[in-house]
This record gives C-alpha cells, sequence and structure tokens, in this order.
C-alpha cells in the first residue's frame, strides 16, 4: 500500500527527514510518533504529495509519488483522505456543503454525493448538523466534519496530521473512536499524534521518530 | 452540471462576501476603460469626420472636347473600376452650361457672344468612403493623366496627402494610447483579483488539500474577474454615454464647433458590445495573471 524506500528530506539546509524506510501495508492502523519537530507532519506530507523528497522513492498503491507530475497531484490526493488539527473547513459553507466539496471535485452527480454526504455524516455523528455553518460548530464537531469530509471519497488510505491536538480528553477519546471504526472497515490510518491517549485507544503499530530518524517500529506485520 | 452550478455560486458568493474589494475591483475597472472608451470615441468621431470630410474631396476629369460617346462610356467604366473610387457624375457641356446660367444669370449675357458652348464636360470622381491610400488616388490620376481621351485632371493633392497622413499618425496614436490603456487595465484588474486571492488563500489550500486542480480552483475566480470587468464596462459605457450627451448638448447650445456637432455619433451596438467584451476580456486576463504566478510553484 504505501513503501519508503530510504527517504530523505531538507527543509532549507535542516535535515527533516533522514534515510527512512518502511512499509505499510492495506487496512493498518500506523501512528506516527515523536516530540515535535520529528519529521511527522514531513513524512505524512510527502505521502500526500505536498512535498517531493530530496532522496529515495515513495510508492503508494505502486504509484511512485516522487516521479508523480504536478498535474497529478490532485489526482493522487483524490484517492486519500487528510485530517488536519486546525480542521480547515470553510467558515462560511454549511457542514454539508463542506462534507461535499471533494465530491464535487470528482464532478459526482447531485444524488450521488448527497447520498454519500449523508453517509459520511452518519459515520461521525454529524448527521443532524448538516445544515450548520462550520464556524458555529463546536471543536469537536469541527473535527467531526473535517473526518467526514476526509472519508466521503470512500478513500483507501486515510492521513491525519495530530488530528486531536485542539480537543480535551473526552473528544479525544470520540475522535479517537471515530478512527478505529474507519480503520475497522479497511480503511488504511496513518496518524502523527503525541497523544499517549490516542496511541492506547487505537492500539495500532507505532513509528517512532526523532530528529527525522526513524528509531523504532512496533508491530509492523511481519 | 453540479460544477457548473458551484462555479457560478462560488463566484458570486465571493463577490458579496468580499463587497469592498469587488466594489475597487468595478470601480478602477470602470475609470480605467472610460479613459480608455473616452479616446476611443473621440478616435471613432474624428475618423468619421476625416471620413467624410474625404469623401467630399472631388477629382474632376475633363475628356477631350471631341471624345466619341462610346469612348465616355469605356472612360467611366474604367474609372468606376477603381476602388479608390465611390461614386461618378458625369456634367456634360449642356449641364454645364445650364449650371452657370442657374448659379449666375446676372452674368450669362457674357456667353451670348460666344455663339459655342464654352464649358466643358467634366466627370466628378468622389473618393470611397474607406480611405484609400495617397498611392491609390496618385496612380489613379497618373493613369487618367496618360489617357489620350483625358484633357486634364484636377485634384488638391496636399490636401488629401496631409488628410491621409492625419489618419495614419492617429491609428498609429490610437495603438499605442490603447496597448498603454487596456496593459494599466490588465495590471490594475490584476492587482484587485490578486488582493482578493491572498485573503482566501485559506479557502484555496483547503480545495488543494481535497484535490482540487488548479483549473478547478481558477474557475471560479475567473468568473469573479469576468463579472467584475463586464460590469465596470457596463459602467463604462455609461459614463461615455451620459458624457457624450452632456459633450453634445453643450457644443450645440454654444455652436462652438460649427456645424460639426451634428456629425458626432456615439459607438454603434457592436462596438459597445465590445466595450463590455472589453471589460470582460480584462478581467479575465487580471485574473488569470495574479493566478498563474501564485499557482506556479505550488504543490
Amino acid at each position: 500500500m504505501i513503501q519508503l524506500f530510504h527517504v530523505t528530506k531538507y527543509f532549507e539546509g535542516c535535515l527533516a527527514l533522514s534515510d527512512i524506510s518502511l512499509r505499510i501495508e492495506k487496512g493498518e492502523c500506523v501512528l506516527l510518533t515523536g516530540s515535535s519537530g520529528a519529521g511527522k507532519t514531513t513524512l505524512l506530507k510527502l505521502i500526500f504529495g505536498s512535498e517531493h523528497p530530496d532522496d529515495g522513492q515513495i510508492l503508494v498503491q505502486n504509484r511512485n509519488i516522487a516521479r508523480l507530475r504536478r498535474a497529478d497531484v490532485p489526482y493522487h490526493r483524490r484517492t486519500m483522505g487528510f485530517v488536519l488539527q486546525n480542521f480547515k473547513l470553510l467558515p462560511h459553507r454549511t457542514v454539508f456543503e463542506n462534507v461535499s466539496l471533494p465530491l464535487i471535485i470528482r464532478g459526482l452527480s447531485s444524488f450521488e454525493a448527497k447520498r454519500k454526504v449523508i453517509e459520511a455524516l452518519r459515520a461521525v455523528g454529524m448527521e443532524h448538523k448538516q445544515t450548520t455553518h462550520a464556524s458555529v460548530l463546536s471543536a469537536g464537531e469541527q473535527q467531526r466534519a473535517c473526518i467526514a469530509r476526509a472519508i466521503v471519497n470512500s478513500p483507501i488510505i486515510l492521513l491525519a496530521d495530530e488530528p486531536t491536538g485542539n480537543l480535551d480528553p473526552q473528544l479525544t477519546t470520540e475522535i479517537a473512536e471515530l478512527f478505529k471504526k474507519i480503520n475497522a472497515r479497511g480503511t488504511t490510518v496513518l496518524m502523527a499524534t503525541h497523544n499517549r491517549q490516542v496511541v492506547e485507544q487505537l492500539n495500532g503499530r507505532i513509528l517512532r521518530l526523532d530528529c527525522g530518524h526513524l528509531i523504532s517500529d512496533q508491530g509492523a506485520y511481519a | 452540471m453540479k460544477r457548473l452550478w458551484y462555479f457560478f455560486r462560488e463566484a458570486f458568493m465571493s463577490l458579496r462576501t468580499h463587497r469592498a474589494s469587488t466594489l475597487i475591483g468595478i470601480i478602477t475597472t470602470a475609470f480605467t476603460l472610460t479613459s480608455f472608451g473616452t479616446f476611443l470615441l473621440l478616435y471613432h468621431n474624428v475618423h468619421n469626420l476625416i471620413g467624410q470630410v474625404q469623401h467630399n474631396i472631388q477629382i474632376i476629369v475633363y475628356p477631350n472636347d471631341a471624345i466619341e460617346p462610346h469612348m465616355l462610356q469605356d472612360l467611366k467604366k474604367s474609372i468606376q473600376a477603381d476602388v479608390a473610387i465611390d461614386s461618378l457624375t458625369l456634367i456634360s457641356k449642356t449641364d454645364a452650361l445650364k449650371d452657370f446660367k442657374d448659379q449666375f444669370p446676372d452674368e450669362a449675357y457674357l456667353l451670348d457672344g460666344l455663339g459655342k458652348n464654352p464649358f466643358p464636360a467634366s466627370l466628378i470622381l468622389k473618393l470611397a468612403e474607406t480611405i484609400p491610400s495617397t498611392d491609390a488616388i496618385s496612380k489613379l490620376v497618373n493613369r487618367l493623366q496618360q489617357n489620350p481621351n483625358v484633357e486634364r485632371v484636377r485634384y488638391n493633392r496636399d490636401w488629401i496627402e496631409r488628410l491621409t497622413l492625419v489618419i495614419t499618425y492617429m491609428e498609429i496614436g490610437a495603438l499605442i494610447v490603447g496597448g498603454v490603456l487596456a496593459l494599466a487595465s490588465i495590471t490594475i484588474i490584476a492587482n484587485t483579483v490578486q488582493l482578493a486571492f491572498y485573503t482566501r488563500q485559506e479557502e484555496i489550500e483547503i480545495l488543494r488539500l481535497i484535490g482540487g486542480t488548479n483549473l478547478f480552483i481558477s474557475i471560479p475566480y475567473l468568473i469573479e474577474g469576468a463579472i467584475i470587468g463586464g460590469l465596470g464596462g457596463g459602467i463604462a459605457l455609461g459614463f461615455l454615454r451620459a458624457g457624450f450627451e452632456f459633450f453634445k448638448h453643450k457644443t450645440h447650445m454654444l455652436n462652438v464647433i460649427g456645424g460639426f456637432s451634428s456629425v458626432f455619433e456615439f459607438f454603434p451596438f457592436s462596438l459597445s458590445l465590445l466595450i463590455i467584451l472589453g471589460g470582460i476580456i480584462l478581467g479575465c486576463l487580471g485574473t488569470f495573471t495574479s493566478m498563474y504566478g501564485w499557482m506556479r510553484f505550488r504543490l
């Protein structure tokens, strides 16, 4: 599903990732841990196609991301969902409009789009909030809407960068539970987090990064 | 269809949400196009005026007195075939005498002693409205002068040459001023759109995050630019019409430009549409230039 071969990345001369090689299988739940600046976000961005590696190769569903043409990046992104710490919802749009955006981009019919949006909102428990504007949602609701938007396309891979960073312990438990459910449906989940509660609750494979180096890999598939 | 609806809804929503920058965009486009339009209107009217003056310039051809009627017909046909000529009128010897007597009845007695009609027949040539070059007129005159059936050709060469020169300079001037004003419009609109663009970076980032292509992200902005440009063009057209009517009214009342004020005309419908279309194109170009630089280096 995802393979990294000796991936190295620099940011303005500073080493962000050093010689990372790993393999993530379909349906895995992988947790990227490590202190701030360890390279977790960089690794996600490389897989997502928003950064290019300075060295090494990245294969996502047998497609070499390192050699992806600029014009193909959006199509690569449509195959995965991305959940961010700061939600990134359009504040002046309703929850329904926000969640339906990836489907509009794909050019789905109104009927099909509506069905999928309702399905995604139901999965995150936000069906009743579909006409509410994103700006008036609570932090937990915003993150749920963001997850709904990430899964509405039924992605094979779901990337998440500190999705519980802005949430209290109660909401963190709820969001972590959501990710667990999504993973249980067969979606590969790759989450960057340094929240111990989330790590324990998801009980997935743990990749520990430190200053750009992969220092441990616990619970990998044999 | 859903995408199309999305593009237009986004464009209109954005125009409504960012009222201030939209208004600035429309006003700047309107003012820029008004200045461009004023110049264009001036050019249009002077060009018309010169065309009319030129149309009234006559070349008078005097055939030989002894010319046979069929040769005169051939001469007329050969002149009429020339593209520089709009119309041709034959004034026969009898007509010329009659005209003289009509115009100067008191002097008619002078002709009594002559016995024979002293007036020559003449062909009055009017130039085509699509202003022919001096070369074309010279060639025609030379050809006529070399014709053995032609006695003499009379025309005001200097006047025609000067007029043609004025037209050429005006056209070059129109190209330069028009080009400069069009560039200024594009720059102003590009800046306006870019300002709006910076305020919506977050929104664009989100669209990129969920797999929006550059084209998908750009289309609502292009529609927005086209609407701003089109509205600006429409307002400019209104300003120009009002200014034109005011000017025409004033000059007519004060009789400043003699009888010429009645000759002035506003843009024909097609040219009016072209101003609005120009606004739309400028709006799109402005959006495109500001977006191209922004999107080029982003993944």
